[in-house]
């Protein structure tokens, strides 16, 4: 049967036959040190799930409720905090963490996601397992809003004190009408009738 | 300007310096100190300018650690508000007569940065501009062209900007304190005093 054409009037839908669905399977690990690796840190945390993407890359996702269990268990794998960084998910709610770390000894690049919800976003801070934690998590706090428990030293950073109640790498942000208020309209890059437009 | 008097707050055109004043004015212009504080992304010109190629020191520039010595004061690309009260303290030590050039597009109108939360848009709002070299980046031939008229408005007479502060210094200090809030240099000292 072509699968463009229409089911006829007579004839009932149900009569078709249903697409079937395959299984989702697990995605296997390659052999390789990457894939060695992976399984290695899974086999202690069953909760989380984890994956190679390339060589020299592999990626865990954690809930957010174990996500300091599981960094404790991954630095003995991998030794170094490169980053955390934040996603924003507006229409989802949701924030994304993902810390990047470093396996000294293995060469190779992880990112472990984790999310939680945009509403009064708390962490416990992974500053005793990395020292280096302090600064990502105050610059995650000050643009994102979110809040680091344990972590002494979160307030303002980096920003103006004006700014820093905004936090202005949320998604919700309003950024032109910020600037409006604070640097004022008049000029040509805000002309809206776009008379004097200058890009 | 000539019907100034001596015990005017600008005292530096006195009557008596009047017949010399074209010979100060062709020295001036011949012994540009720069500022050696880059603001900007433009900084990264300054090397090619100042090494063999386009060597701006066969024109009597050179660079200067020290804004008490030095007279010409580049804003090389986007200001920041963090960066423009740095600026503004910093020439504000300079002596008179002092002269600004600004790079780029950025501190004429926000450049790229036209939407962003912290960078300034208008330059000349906070602090008075000589020249003001257009587009993104200027080469160092752009940037010696802004000095070459720097040069040429010297020996006019017509670079005024640090005559222009102390005229409009309200006008000035309205704009900086809405940008920072009042009391904002007291703040900022305060702040910065535990590293000194």
């Amino acid at each position: 049967m072509d699968m463009n054409e229409k089911p006829k009037v007579g004839e009932k839908i149900e009569d078709q036959k249903p697409q079937e669905v395959p299984e989702v399977e697990a995605p296997k690990l390659p052999d390789t040190k990457e894939g060695k690796l992976v399984a290695e840190v899974l086999e202690k945390a069953p909760y989380a799930e984890g994956n190679v993407r390339r060589e020299r890359r592999v990626e865990f996702k954690v809930p957010a409720d174990r996500i300091k269990e599981f960094l404790e268990l991954a630095s003995e794998k991998f030794e170094m905090l490169i980053q955390i960084s934040v996603v924003d998910w507006l229409k989802e709610g949701e924030f994304e963490l993902v810390y990047q770390l470093w396996s000294v000894s293995e060469s190779v690049h992880a990112f472990v996601r984790t999310r939680i919800p945009r509403e009064n976003a708390k962490m416990p801070t992974v500053m005793d397992i990395w020292p280096v934690a302090e600064t990502y998590e105050r610059e995650a706090h000050e643009f994102f809003g979110i809040v680091f428990e344990g972590n002494p030293r979160l307030g303002p950073f980096i920003l103006e004190p004006r700014e820093y109640e905004k936090h202005p790498f949320r998604k919700d942000f309003n950024t032109l009408g910020y600037v409006k208020t604070i640097y004022g309209e008049d000029f040509d890059r805000y002309d809206e009738s776009k008379t004097n437009y200058v890009i | 300007m000539s019907e100034r008097k001596n015990d005017d707050f600008i005292s530096y055109e006195l009557q008596e310096f009047k017949l010399f004043e074209p010979l100060f004015r062709w020295a001036r212009k011949k012994s540009l100190w720069i500022v050696a504080f880059c603001t900007g992304c433009g900084g990264i010109e300054m090397p090619p300018l100042a090494t063999a190629r386009y060597d701006f020191e066969r024109f009597g520039i050179m660079p200067n650690p020290a804004p008490r010595m030095g007279d010409l004061f580049l804003i090389t690309g986007y200001v920041t508000p963090k960066t423009l009260k740095r600026i503004i303290i910093t020439y504000e030590m300079m002596q008179d007569p002092k002269y600004v050039l600004i790079h780029g597009s950025c501190p004429i109108n926000g450049g790229v940065y036209w939407d962003s939360y912290n960078v300034v848009k208008q330059f000349d709002k906070y602090l008075p501009v000589d020249v003001a070299i257009a587009g993104c980046m200027p080469r160092p031939e752009a940037v010696m062209d802004g000095i070459m008229e720097i040069m040429r408005k010297i020996e006019d007479g017509t670079a005024d900007g640090w005559k222009r502060y102390r005229e409009n210094y309200e006008y000035y200090r309205k704009n900086q304190d809405e940008l920072f809030g009042e009391g904002w240099r007291e703040k900022d000292a305060r702040r910065w005093l535990a590293w000194i």
